[in-house]
């Protein structure tokens, strides 16, 4: 079914989608090529890879730890403050990452808050170290796990938890036995997503976790460093980062159709 | 539940985007409305606050009708975009290398050496770790930070470790390699690691940082060299040269001082 379709939103189509395709086109149009192994071992890239990896799967799995169980209680729960407690808990998804770092300081850096506690109470300190890290990604991807698995359960006939503790289930059997395996589309597709955003996060981690080949130095730091020492290890290092994000965004589009 | 792909899609697209909102400061961000000079300064972050606080403000007024916009960052990030982007009016790079790499490609004018800055160990107020002196960044456990290398005062800082003889021991207590001078100082400000590598002027009394400075024995400390100079191809050439000598000139000179440069021009 072939129509044709206005020539101005064509153009204006046409426009939006170079101005989204060009920057990683030139990223692998400007690669230097001819000296690959030496750019990538030169910037540490297997280093950062494996902590990117490593930061980006463990700000995911606490993600679905205490994401799940906080959507759950937002869809279902009913006490005063929950609309505000919603928007609160999903604010990291439109505060600028390095806001989160300042606030992620303040409450849990060795002066901080509660940080102090943790510090001079039980010698935890978070700063500097890859937990730092993974704190600063889970702060600001978890919010996606929330609002997917939420989203699900909004969608969700409430009649077959009803159904299921009439017959005798408790509130907690229902949730684990009939609410959640019906969610496990949109929670994976949550996870898909938050485990993406903890992949690209910079400016949390910089400000929260510093800077430190091997403990807090994810890919995207490295990518920051190496743009002025290493400008050809950069674009190695973002080529890295754009290739595993399409994979991503690829699988995950196949799995929602499926799920849909 | 096909809606709710495009909608998460959009949301991590739009937090990805504000990722990338670290690197010092825009150039231009003026909100003058009929300024007719628009002069754009490059200046190490080392010198933010006495450029913003002090030299911009008086230059503007010797200057009616120049409205000076300064981006700063570390010099070697600075002397990247003025080659990439070119929009620079005037360069002050806390080093004579980044100067030179500006000198080769666009190309300077006007080239002066302004100001001379010495190495300084700053620390928490309270100075957590009790250090006492250079030799102490080698205590197994002290929490040391550093800017990376490359940035002026991370390479000068690595220099000193070695003229104390303690690079091995000391560069082991590295917990963060910051992207410039003043991403140091604050990790110190805010109290998260126990000792730092600036510069005296970071610790002068107008520079206003909450911090306890030790000093680093003559002998082995570094001193950084500032250099000053029009950037070939300034879209204001004029106003650069204008800036350029109000900087290396004895007013500008008194108010460096005062931020704890020491004026060589």
């Amino acid at each position: 079914m072939h129509r044709r379709l206005p020539l101005g939103l064509t153009i204006l189509a046409a426009i939006g989608a170079a101005f989204v395709v060009l920057p990683v086109v030139a990223l692998v149009v400007r690669a230097p090529w001819g000296n690959l192994a030496d750019s990538l071992s030169g910037v540490g890239a297997t280093t950062a890879l494996r902590l990117s990896i490593v930061v980006s799967l463990s700000a995911t799995a606490l993600s679905l730890a205490v994401g799940v169980p906080l959507a759950l209680v937002l869809a279902r729960g009913d006490f005063p403050g929950r609309s505000v407690l919603r928007a609160m808990v999903i604010l990291p998804i439109v505060l600028p990452p390095v806001v989160g770092g300042v606030g992620l300081l303040a409450a849990l850096g060795r002066s901080g808050i509660v940080g102090r506690w943790l510090h001079e109470g039980l010698g935890i300190q978070l700063t500097f170290t890859t937990w730092g890290a993974i704190i600063a990604a889970t702060f600001v991807s978890m919010p996606l796990v929330i609002l997917a698995t939420e989203a699900g359960l909004r969608s969700l006939d409430p009649r077959y938890e009803l159904a299921a503790t009439s017959l005798g289930a408790s509130q907690l059997t229902a949730m684990r036995r009939v609410v959640l395996p019906m969610l496990t589309p949109q929670i994976v597709a949550g996870a898909v997503l938050c485990w993406a955003r903890a992949l690209g996060e910079f400016g949390a981690t910089i400000t929260f976790a510093g800077n430190l080949e091997g403990r807090t130095q994810t890919l995207p730091l490295a990518v920051y460093q190496a743009r002025q020492t290493d400008p050809g290890g950069a674009v190695f290092l973002s080529l890295i980062l754009v290739v595993i994000s399409i994979v991503v965004l690829v699988s995950m589009a196949n799995h929602l159709t499926r799920a849909g | 539940m096909k809606r709710l792909f495009p909608l998460l899609l959009a949301l991590t697209l739009l937090s990805g985007a504000c990722s990338s909102d670290d690197g010092g400061g825009a150039a231009g961000s003026s909100t003058a409305s009929a300024a007719p000079t628009e002069l754009t300064v490059f200046a190490a972050s080392s010198l933010t606050a006495a450029f913003e606080d002090a030299i911009g403000p008086a230059f503007e007024a010797a200057n009616p009708g120049v409205r000076v916009t300064f981006n700063v960052g570390a010099s070697d990030t600075l002397a990247g975009q003025i080659q990439s982007e070119g929009t620079a009016d005037v360069f002050a790079s806390a080093s004579g290398t980044w100067m030179d790499a500006v000198e080769r490609d666009p190309g300077v004018q006007d080239r002066t050496d302004f100001v001379q800055n010495r190495l300084v160990i700053i620390t928490p107020p309270d100075n957590p770790a009790g250090i006492q002196s250079i030799d102490d960044l080698a205590t197994p456990g002290v929490q040391l930070v550093l800017a990376a290398e490359g940035v002026p005062v991370g390479d000068y800082g690595r220099e000193a470790l070695k003229n104390a003889g303690i690079s091995k021991d000391a560069l082991a207590n590295v917990v963060s390699n910051e992207e410039d001078n003043a991403s140091v100082v604050a990790k110190i400000t805010a109290d998260e690691a126990d000792a730092a590598i600036v510069y005296e002027s970071d610790v002068s009394a107008a520079a206003g940082n909450d911090v306890t400075a030790i000093e680093i024995p003559e002998a082995i400390n570094v001193v950084a060299t500032y250099p000053i100079a029009v950037v070939d191809g300034a879209p204001n050439a004029d106003a650069a040269a204008d800036f350029v000598a109000y900087v290396v000139a004895s007013d500008g000179q008194a108010t460096l001082k005062e931020y704890g440069f020491e004026p060589i021009a």
